[in-house]
């Protein structure tokens, strides 16, 4: 018991890296991956080729190799960054791509009849997608989400890679310092509860969205 | 003056025709049944008037203003967007398959359009609104969503929201295909409702009871062309060509 309290100060400090590339990556890939999934399937075919090809890089190629390739990569051709801003440049890029493509599916699955009705209507381009088609497309896109968010909380440990100490991190260290697996059993717990809250908030997300069909 | 003028319509899907030099004029008032089978044109003639499709060559003109007209080297050459949005305000469409905004309650199907694009008072909106509910006999129904409708009162709300535009001329296409036998009167009596208030109407529909009993004018289509056109006497009780008898004996002979 002792020895928990004693390892708990730098788990939670560990804890609150993780926390913080964890919420960093969410707020700005899930803008991006809207705006990345709009423009992945636009009728400015260049965009949308780009837009192809960014996703195939990015899905196509392991969030590790994306690491080392930020932070030494660009440092061979003199481009140096901090690790912690290599770190967030790459999920951000990577999860940004994931969610493009969710996004996308749920865009591409809204019926024609919906396009046709707001156009009848008057409602422009703009209009249409901000009131009829995104909001449809939010319920839709939560359980695929809900998946996402999920692998986002367990792939933050992979920046260890960039030594940054991390939660996974801080608890291996003491593993191999004190010769025990306690430190691996807490960083497991640690782990279970958020993504346990991020199972409890997309399960009442997809509650709140319930009320129609 | 004619409320709506279609000159010579010709449209392509890839290389199959479905129209072939169609025209249709339309007085204020009047209400127009287009009769035919399947694959006709009948549907995608009236996609093309409010601009759901695009032609390839022809004109159309809605009260005095044209949306498209041909060019000197004979193909559709359209307005403006600007232009075609001010003339396409004029006119309200109902779907075969409503197509009422799931998630949005009935009222605010019914507000979201002024609001958004006449800017109209949110207040106001919702007066209107009740009053088209009430009109279509849906007022307790209002704060419902669609899918707790069923398919004769979401259809009734989808034409109370086409109306909340205040168009002059409402467009129908097949509104009672997708509805079970039973719940189309009250979808029809809707529109009969309408037809007695004026409103121009053109309506593709399979319900040759109702083109019988409401049009002014019954015009058979088939393979991308008129075939008949002329009062419901006319055209459903004494059709004076071939195709349209064996169509008629088909469709009568279902009931």
């Amino acid at each position: 018991m002792d020895y928990i309290l004693m390892l708990l100060p730098s788990m939670l400090k560990g804890l609150s890296v993780t926390l913080k590339l964890f919420f960093l990556t969410l707020m700005v890939a899930l803008p991006v991956g809207i705006l990345m999934g709009m423009a992945r399937i636009s009728k400015f075919k260049p965009l949308k080729w780009f837009m192809e090809f960014y996703v195939w890089l990015f899905r196509g190629t392991p969030l590790l190799l994306q690491l080392l390739f930020m932070y030494f990569g660009l440092m061979t051709i003199g481009i140096r960054l901090e690790r912690e801003i290599a770190a967030y440049l790459a999920f951000v890029l990577n999860y940004s791509a994931y969610l493009a493509e969710i996004f996308r599916a749920g865009i591409q699955s809204i019926d024609r009849g919906q396009y046709e009705a707001a156009d009848v209507l008057g409602l422009n381009r703009f209009q249409t997608m901000k009131n009829i088609v995104l909001p449809q497309v939010f319920k839709l896109v939560l359980p695929p989400m809900g998946n996402e968010v999920i692998n986002l909380v367990k792939d933050t440990a992979l920046i260890y890679v960039l030594a940054i100490s991390e939660l996974s991190r801080v608890a291996r260290t003491h593993v191999m310092r004190d010769d025990t697996f306690v430190p691996f059993i807490i960083a497991a717990i640690f782990y279970l509860f958020m993504t346990g809250t991020v199972q409890q908030f997309f399960k009442w997300l997809e509650s709140r969205f319930d009320y129609y069909r | 003056m004619y409320i709506l003028q279609a000159r010579d319509i010709h449209k392509k899907f890839d290389s199959l025709k479905v129209l072939k030099g169609v025209s249709l004029q339309v007085e204020k008032g009047e209400v127009i049944a287009i009769i035919g089978p399947s694959g006709s044109g009948k549907s995608t003639f009236l996609r093309c008037l409010n601009h759901l499709e695009t032609i390839d060559r022809g004109e159309i003109k809605i009260e005095g203003e044209f949306m498209v007209r041909n060019s000197p080297d004979g193909y559709a050459l359209y307005s403006t967007d600007k232009e075609i949005d001010q003339i396409r305000h004029k006119m309200g469409m109902v779907f075969q398959n409503f197509n009422l905004f799931p998630h949005k309650s009935v009222l605010k199907n019914l507000t979201m359009a002024p609001i958004l694009v006449k800017q109209a008072d949110k207040v106001e909106a919702e007066n209107k609104a009740w009053q088209l509910l009430e009109k279509v006999g849906l007022s307790d129904k209002a704060n419902n969503y669609p899918f707790e409708l069923s398919g004769g009162q979401q259809q009734r709300v989808a034409i109370a929201r086409a109306l909340s535009m205040e168009p002059d001329i409402m467009c129908f296409d097949e509104p009672t295909s997708a509805l079970d036998p039973e719940l189309t009167g009250e979808v029809l009596q809707v529109m009969k409702d309408l037809a007695l208030e004026h409103m121009t109407m053109i309506v593709v529909t399979h319900e040759i009871g109702f083109a019988r009993e409401v049009a002014n004018r019954v015009i058979f289509m088939d393979e991308g062309l008129i075939v008949e056109e002329g009062t419901a006497e006319q055209v459903i009780v004494n059709p004076y060509h071939e195709r349209t008898r064996a169509f008629l004996s088909k469709v009568l002979m279902a009931r």
